[in-house]
């Protein structure tokens, strides 16, 4: 299945781990990644609230290239997912942006008609791949392992824009993937909460209790690790964790895997081929309880 | 229709209540120390009902020690905000057959406020919150006569339609994720309303209020994550009014915060590169200059350069990115 | 706790905050006594419009003209003169501070068309005029710093020499009653909407400050005239507001007829309520009625329209019913809405007992007479709440500090303690209430009888009875709410005493009060107005003072 692969900024900057596990899971899964290599950063909302026509103009680049190539375009990142969609569901019904858009890209040689999908690899999984296919490419099953889902808040807000209104399952993809997977989806609040990463910046210390304390209301319901589909989450969850603890005075400690690496793991690559051997938060203590060493 | 409703009760002062139909006292510890407990009951309503419902029919007759506020049951005065199966909602707009989850609805009030008890939560940091940020017109000079209105285009008056519909429910503050873990935080429905009066023609204020709003505790300790826009009951969307206060405050000169140098850090990375930077992105929205906040985050930089997570030093632009800087030049404005 | 005040307003609706601006404009020290938060007052749920004379070819007269014919010729027109003339420029205060009003082309204020209005003078914002009036007047007393004492409940008014001299009230968060002792009081306290089933109101609506100030001996006026509103949602009774008939919408019965053409062939869907209410009434019961109800249609109206005018209706009918307005035609049956009558007063705000007045829904001065045309009510609050805080302000100025209440605060903390130490006897409040406003709904609503008016006085002499045995189902002393039910069901008994006795009285049908025995409007003998002043266990002495007429001649009202 060919996809218009668009990776994000990070996944080639802070998380090359996210995009060395979406490239080997690829295969198993049938996907044919042509990588948009040209395709400007999304601006992650930032540069949206600062100037709309910008945004629309460097998101509608994006989307007219997915639409060249004829395919789906996919992400890996929440973020990515939510500003694309967000973009292009108003690029699609509001006709004079579509224009304004296009005026500003025309001269590249580029024009968004309006007809490209934006999915994250989460939602292809169930919507295009098949559940049967993901079953099938599954070499190794995570039983005994606790996973607690943290979806990202741009995957799930606001919900017109991402089509959660006529598909509500979405809200619950990763759950019914980690019940797939073999492994038990520990249900906390925090799953569809914010992880603070877009205050780091303004606010560090109550951005890091944030995500501090989504993970230990995780750990404390006995979670061995957190999966997310969203690297900016990632770095967060991750990146951050040891100093969240310290600003919240407590220790965590809980692994956060990305959602290739998790798929990778059960379709049988070993953890150091999806660098799980490359985070701040060791991953050996997740590792070891489905035998596995990294 | 049978539903089931689990309530959560908070009552300090360890008194039991008498059940109204029998006259006989509920047994006691339930309620006799100041901590939160559920109560389950059983109602029989029409299909249709709603959450209100159920509490009203719950307190009339069946214990009436149920506190709850309530008034016009339409979604107009806003009394009725509560969290419903864990997200803020007004009760009276909670349909219980979607809210049913594993064959019950539960209720209570938010943890992020004090309760005085029940379902009635203290509001004061609502009403605090909304107090700060002088929610009233600041008359453009001169007024105009007794007889007189300012004139003004009706879109102008339209566009200001989605604040004024506010009903101070604080269904947004209740799940507000920064509010949550910092109580400083204005929150959405005082951002909303400094935004009902920024927007108006007729107030004078606007550069005040934008430099008010852009200290810490203001528009940029949002984190930006929708859950206030998905959880008002009357379409206000409070983060797209802190959004727009945004830029008008950065247009307005606002700018030595560390929510302007983020996007104007970003805005760079991506015209030059085609993409985030986030080696120079951390830095540069700290403050090159504010040495205590670099060195805050010198650790998270070594653990992530120890774990091999450091983004390659050389940063590389993207093919074609000539392109990218010709769109920025073109759209102009502050990142051209 | 006793606390000092110039003056005290019960009530944080539009009337009541209307009030207290005026009077700490003029320097007083007034409080606001308010049992829930000012945003909750029911003045949020007004939402067509607020009447003024401002255009160009409109004519005060013209709009006193309306409102006159539209009262059926009770409203004392001295008031309705005072209202029309002084409207202009409270809307433009308004506007002043604040309320983002529709605009037309040319950026002015901008009208729709409403009920019984001769020519289009109702300014509005989208379908919810009365919560941007509301919440624009609450940003004011926020930035005036006037005292609010939240969620504190009214139990009665303190009288020293005859004159009122505070409010006693309880303060819900902690149980504690105190005395707020004042040189004079306003009574905002809105309407008695519970006491009628069903009705457009919201529950707090239970005619607190009529019991208070009957009590207190200040007459109640033309209590009778109950107005039932055209348009409430089948089934919740929530308001449909008649903006979508001013927008065009149509009423159509079981046959798709626009029934109004045999009621009020000019004016058709906006004719005044009380026409429009008997109208569907009739249709219904003659069998041209879907399931009690009749059909509000708006759908050739557009998705525009509906959208952007009637935005909070459009969404009411789906939440509540399920039902697309802009596909579907809307069942709606008339239900109690407002009370023209009231606590009499002047054109100042003030009542017969010194140092008490009253404005708003809760007073009758009366500029509705019997019957209200809708957009006059919020015009109603604003003014008469700006001349009672006036009025009362400048009282207090000259009129020396209060003292004393102890008794009554022992007496009040007494009374409550028994109320809280009543055994049960099965009687719930709940349910004592329901059968009192079913009750009064199909005895004393759209239509009366003198055999049905006397059923009701005695059916509520029996309710009154059986109130003595209603026991309050929670001992707690914070915010307990069971202990404010009880309190509130006794002032409705007296609303619905008042009520009742005043229909008695009238022998004639006029406006909202129609007489099945008495068919006929009877100027000659009746047009006057009806008070009921207060003797304790006694009847209530009934006197009549005589409509102001200044120069309408009343006429046959015809739409």
């Amino acid at each position: 299945m060919k996809v218009a692969f668009y990776p994000g900024c990070v996944s080639k900057g802070a998380c090359p781990e996210l995009y060395v596990s979406a490239k080997l899971i690829a295969e198993p899964l049938g996907l044919e990644l042509h990588e948009l290599e040209s395709a400007p950063c999304t601006g992650a909302g930032v540069l949206s609230e600062q100037n709309r026509d910008l945004a629309d103009a460097l998101n509608g680049l994006t989307l007219a290239m997915a639409e060249a190539e004829g395919a789906d375009l996919m992400t890996i990142c929440s973020t990515c997912q939510g500003v694309l969609s967000d973009h292009n569901y108003h690029l699609k019904k509001d006709e004079a942006r579509r224009d304004k858009a296009n005026a500003t890209i025309a001269d590249q040689g580029f024009r968004y008609a309006g007809k490209t999908s934006v999915k994250h690899l989460l939602w292809m999984l169930f919507e295009d791949i098949g559940i049967d296919k993901v079953a099938k490419a599954i070499k190794r099953k995570l039983t005994g392992l606790k996973i607690a889902p943290f979806y990202g808040c741009y995957i799930l807000r606001p919900s017109e824009a991402l089509g959660l209104r006529e598909r509500p399952e979405r809200k619950t993809y990763l759950e019914r993937l980690i019940a797939l997977l073999g492994a038990e989806a520990v249900e906390y609040r925090g799953a569809t909460k914010c992880c603070g990463f877009p205050m780091l910046t303004f606010n560090r210390d109550k951005a890091l209790s944030m995500s501090g304390n989504h993970i230990i209301e995780a750990k404390e319901k006995g979670a061995d690790l957190l999966v997310t589909p969203c690297p900016l989450c990632h770095l967060n969850l991750d990146g951050q964790q040891p100093d969240a603890a310290k600003v919240l005075k407590k220790d965590i400690g809980v692994p956060i895997f990305h959602l290739p690496q998790l798929l990778g793991l059960a379709f049988g690559f070993e953890p150091d081929q999806l660098r799980l051997n490359h985070h701040v938060v060791p991953t050996k203590g997740a590792l070891e309880k489905v035998e596995l060493k990294v | 229709m049978q539903f089931t409703i689990e309530v959560g009760r908070y009552n300090t002062e360890g008194r039991y209540a008498e059940n109204a139909v029998t006259g006989e006292p509920f047994p006691a510890p339930w309620n006799a120390s100041p901590v939160r407990r559920y109560q389950t009951y059983a109602v029989e309503l029409p299909e249709h009902a709603v959450v209100l419902d159920a509490l009203i029919a719950i307190r009339e007759y069946q214990d009436q020690s149920l506190a709850v506020r309530c008034a016009c049951r339409s979604a107009i005065c806003g009394s009725c905000a509560m969290w419903i199966n864990g997200h803020a909602n007004l009760a009276c707009k909670s349909k219980l057959a979607e809210f049913t989850k594993d064959g019950k609805t539960r209720v209570e009030s938010p943890p992020s406020m004090p309760i005085i008890r029940d379902l009635v939560s203290d509001l004061k940091p609502l009403w605090e919150k909304h107090l700060a940020v002088r929610p009233w017109l600041e008359n453009k000079q001169p007024i105009p006569g007794p007889n007189t209105e300012y004139r003004v285009p009706n879109a102008s008056m339209e566009e200001l339609i989605q604040e004024v519909s506010c009903i101070s429910c604080s269904a947004c503050l209740m799940d507000c994720e920064s509010f949550a873990v910092n109580p400083d935080f204005l929150g959405p429905q005082a951002l909303a309303q400094a935004y009902r009066y920024v927007g108006d023609p007729r107030d004078d204020k606007t550069k005040e209020r934008l430099g008010e709003l852009s200290k810490p505790g203001g528009i940029w300790d949002c984190t930006h994550c929708f859950e206030c826009v998905t959880q008002c009951p009357k379409g206000v969307a409070p983060l797209d009014q802190i959004l727009k206060l945004r830029k008008m405050a950065v247009d307005a000169g606002y700018t030595n915060n560390a929510g302007t140098r983020h996007a104007d850090a970003f805005a760079e990375s991506v015209k030059h590169s085609g993409r985030l930077n986030e080696l120079t992105l951390m830095p540069k929205s700290t403050g090159l200059l504010n040495i205590v906040g670099q060195l805050k985050t010198l650790p998270s930089a070594i653990n992530m350069a120890r774990a091999g997570k450091l983004p390659p030093l050389i940063h590389k632009a993207i093919p074609g990115v000539a392109r990218i800087k010709k769109i920025f030049e073109r759209v102009g404005g502050r990142f051209k | 706790m006793i606390a000092d005040h110039d003056v005290i307003v019960m009530g944080a609706g539009l009337a009541g905050m209307r009030a207290a601006l005026e009077a700490a404009r003029l320097g007083a020290d007034v409080a606001v006594v308010t049992k829930v938060h000012p945003i909750r007052s029911h003045s949020s749920a007004a939402q067509g419009g607020i009447n003024a004379a401002i255009g160009e070819t409109d004519s005060w007269e013209s709009h006193a003209f309306d409102t006159i014919k539209g009262s059926d010729y009770l409203a004392d027109q001295d008031a309705v003169e005072v209202m029309c003339r002084e409207a202009p420029q409270d809307i433009i205060e308004f506007e002043h501070m604040g309320v983002i009003f529709y605009r037309n082309e040319e950026g002015k204020l901008g009208t729709r068309a409403f009920g019984g209005a001769s020519q289009a003078r109702t300014y509005f914002v989208g379908d919810i005029t009365g919560q941007a009036l509301l919440v624009t007047l609450y940003d004011q007393i926020l930035k005036a710093g006037v005292k609010v004492y939240e969620e504190w409940f009214a139990t009665s008014l303190y009288m020293d020499g005859g004159a009122c001299r505070g409010v006693v009230a309880l303060e819900m968060v902690t149980g504690e009653l105190h005395l707020l002792r004042s040189k004079a009081v306003v009574v905002a306290s809105g309407g008695l909407g519970r006491l009628y089933e069903p009705s457009t109101n919201a529950l707090i609506c239970t005619g607190d400050g009529y019991s208070l100030a009957y009590r207190a001996g200040a007459p109640l006026m033309d209590m009778s005239m109950v107005q039932y509103h055209p348009t409430t949602l089948a089934g919740s009774g929530f308001l449909m507001t008649e903006a979508a008939r001013g927008e065009g919408a149509y009423l159509l019965n079981s046959l798709g007829e626009r029934f109004m053409k045999k009621y009020a062939p000019n004016k058709m869907e906006l004719a005044a309520r009380d026409v429009t209410s008997r109208a569907e009434a009739t249709e219904i019961a003659e069998g041209r009625g879907i399931d009690g109800n009749v059909l509000l249609d708006l759908r050739h109206l557009g998705p525009d329209v509906i959208l952007k005018k009637l935005p909070q209706i459009h969404e009411m009918a789906l939440d509540y019913l399920a039902i697309d307005m802009i596909k579907d035609p809307v069942p709606v049956r008339p239900g109690m809405h407002y009370q023209m009558g009231g606590v009499k007063t002047d054109v100042e705000g003030a009542t017969a007992i010194a140092g008490l007045y009253a404005a708003g829904e809760v007073a009758c001065v009366s500029v509705h007479g019997g019957n209200r045309l809708g957009a006059n009510s919020l015009l109603d609050t604003i003014i008469f709440g700006r001349r009672s805080g006036r009025a009362s302000a400048g009282y207090a100025k000259g009129t020396a500090a209060s003292r004393g209440g102890d008794d009554l605060l022992r007496s009040e903390q007494k009374r409550l303690e028994d109320l809280l130490a009543r055994p049960y006897t099965g009687e719930t409040c709940a349910g004592l209430r329901l059968e009192l406003a079913i009750m009064m709904d199909k005895l004393v609503g759209l239509y009366r009888s003198d055999a049905g008016l006397h059923e009701a006085l005695e059916a509520l002499g029996g309710y009154r009875k059986r109130y003595e045995g209603v026991a309050v189902g929670d001992k707690g002393r914070v915010f307990n709410q069971a202990l404010t039910f009880v309190l509130e069901l006794g002032f409705m008994l007296d609303c619905g005493e008042t009520i009742i006795r005043d229909a008695i009285i009238r022998k004639e049908s006029r406006g909202a009060h129609t007489h099945v025995d008495y068919p006929e409007r009877n100027d000659t003998d009746w047009l006057k107005h009806t008070l009921l002043t207060y003797r304790g266990d006694a009847e209530p002495e009934v006197t009549h003072v005589p409509v102001t007429i200044t120069r309408w001649k009343p006429e046959v009202r015809s739409y």
